[in-house]
Formats: structure tokens, C-alpha cells, sequence
């Protein structure tokens, strides 16, 4: 029990219905002229300097946010098994000691595609400050108002 | 993202405007029902129905002293919330939205360049 409260506390899972056939949802991930399409919120782009979809090939990329920032960023791909699951290792850059595991898991849905994120960070440590500072790489801090203070001023008591 | 019933979802408990000022209170020391009731002058059913709320939500914890019932606040409420007021999700919320409005245009791309629609099979 404890070691399985151990694993969660590095995790974060996400999960998403799309509404578009699982086939075309997974190809959305085999190109970069297709992912520079999607990668990201609204706002951001992507400039590949390098991808090979292949396991143990690499996505080396900058995304450039709204405000101006630009975020180096490095994929290699640990995994690839079309159209059902990918695995890859995400950082800053290549072996980046802060680099975190992403599992996309695509399944079939009535037409439409649910996909699942699993996220693993190498620490406890790593997994919050992820939860913190994507803020930044948002560029906006007040979107949620009220509640965003309320909940932040609160847990930093905690 | 599906909502659960009032007495299960955090957010559902943290809309409400007394049960903020309760938290609030909270978050400086523990404090009997009473001491809730006087500080914020409500009637101390009406505290100790808010308090269950936060119970049930894992917002506070109460702790027996005596003939003491302590109230005070507890992180593991707190959070879901700070993880959906934090950027992750929200990150990927938004690109998940685009990879959705993308996947969409393929498939009618597809459709109108009039190639034979195949799916996988095993």
C-alpha cells in the first residue's frame, strides 16, 4: 500500500474523449508537419529541428508560446505501438535529468477515441513543481480568478 | 470532466461562501464548532452542517480532545484543486482540444480527396 501511494504521488493521469476515429487521432502524433498543427494550447507553435517516429528516435523541438517565451523541448520516443499506445521520455533536452515518462494510451470509444495520459516524474518533487509551473509556460496567471488565490493561498499553509 | 455530488466534490464545497470563511479561519489554528459559530456569527447547526461538508470532501479533519471537538484543516482536500488551478491539466486540456479540432480535419480531409476509408483491424 504504501509503495503503491509511493508510485502515485509521481504521477498525474489525465483523460480526454476525442471525438474524431481512433486512426486519425494516432496519426496526429507520426508527423511533425502534423503536430505542429495541435502541439500545445491555443497560441503555441512548434519548430522541429529533428524527428525520427521510431522507438528510440527523437523529437527535438522549440514551442514557442504566446507571449514571445521559447521552450526547448526533447522526445525520444520509448515506444510505439500504432494506433493503440506511445511512450516517450520528455525533457528540456536530450537526457535531461528532469525528464518525465508520458504514456498515451488511444482506445476506441463508440467512433470516438479516449485517450489517457499518464504521466510518471522521476520525483515527488518533480510532479509538483510540473503542477506549478506550467503556469508559466501558460503565460497567463489570473485566468482563474478568485479561486486560483484561494486555493494557492491555502495550500501554501498546508 | 464529470461532476460529482455536492458532499463528494471539493469544488462543489469550496463554491459556498460560509464554508470559504470557515477555511479561512481555519487555516490560522483549529477550532471548536463554537469558536466557528461565535467567530463568523452563525448558528452552530448551520456551522456544523458546513463542517461535515469539509469532512466528507477531506477539507478538514477533527481531532477529540477531552470533551473537545478540534477542527482543522486538511491538505488532502485541497489537492485536486491545486492540481487543476495548477498549469499541467490546463495544458493539456487546451492542446488536447486542438489535437481533437486536427484528427477532425484529417478524417474530412480524407473523406473529400475520396481515398478508400480503411481501419485497422487485427
Amino acid at each position: 500500500m504504501e509503495q503503491r501511494r509511493t508510485a502515485l504521488d509521481r504521477e498525474i493521469v489525465l483523460e480526454r474523449l476525442i471525438e474524431a476515429p481512433r486512426r486519425f487521432v494516432f496519426e496526429a502524433f507520426t508527423k511533425p508537419e502534423h503536430l505542429s498543427n495541435w502541439w500545445g494550447p491555443d497560441g503555441f507553435t512548434t519548430t522541429t529541428t529533428a524527428f525520427d517516429f521510431r522507438a528510440g528516435g527523437e523529437w527535438i523541438f522549440t514551442m514557442h508560446g504566446p507571449d514571445g517565451t521559447d521552450y526547448p523541448n526533447w522526445m525520444r520516443w520509448e515506444e510505439i505501438v500504432p494506433p493503440e499506445r506511445i511512450v516517450a521520455t520528455h525533457g528540456d533536452r536530450p537526457d535531461d535529468p528532469e525528464a518525465f515518462t508520458s504514456v498515451f494510451t488511444f482506445s476506441e470509444e463508440a467512433g470516438a477515441t479516449r485517450i489517457t495520459l499518464r504521466t510518471i516524474f522521476p520525483s515527488v518533487e518533480a510532479r509538483e513543481r510540473a503542477v506549478s509551473e506550467y503556469h508559466a509556460v501558460e503565460g497567463g496567471q489570473q485566468t482563474l480568478g478568485r479561486l486560483a488565490a484561494f486555493a494557492i493561498g491555502l495550500s501554501k499553509e498546508v | 470532466m464529470p461532476r460529482a455530488a455536492t458532499t463528494s466534490d471539493v469544488f462543489n464545497a469550496i463554491a459556498e461562501p460560509q464554508r470559504r470563511r470557515i477555511l479561512s479561519l481555519l487555516r490560522e489554528r483549529e477550532h471548536t464548532v463554537g469558536a466557528i459559530s461565535h467567530s463568523l456569527g452563525l448558528a452552530q447547526p448551520t456551522t456544523s452542517k458546513h463542517l461535515k461538508v469539509l469532512k466528507e470532501v477531506g477539507l478538514v479533519d477533527v481531532e477529540t480532545h477531552g470533551r473537545q471537538r478540534l477542527y482543522r484543516l486538511d491538505a488532502r482536500g485541497l489537492r485536486e484543486v491545486h492540481e487543476w488551478t495548477g498549469g499541467f491539466e490546463r495544458f493539456w486540456e487546451g492542446t488536447f482540444d486542438r489535437l481533437e479540432t486536427y484528427a477532425r480535419d484529417l478524417e474530412r480531409k480524407e473523406r473529400e480527396d475520396g481515398t478508400t476509408p480503411h481501419s485497422p483491424r487485427p
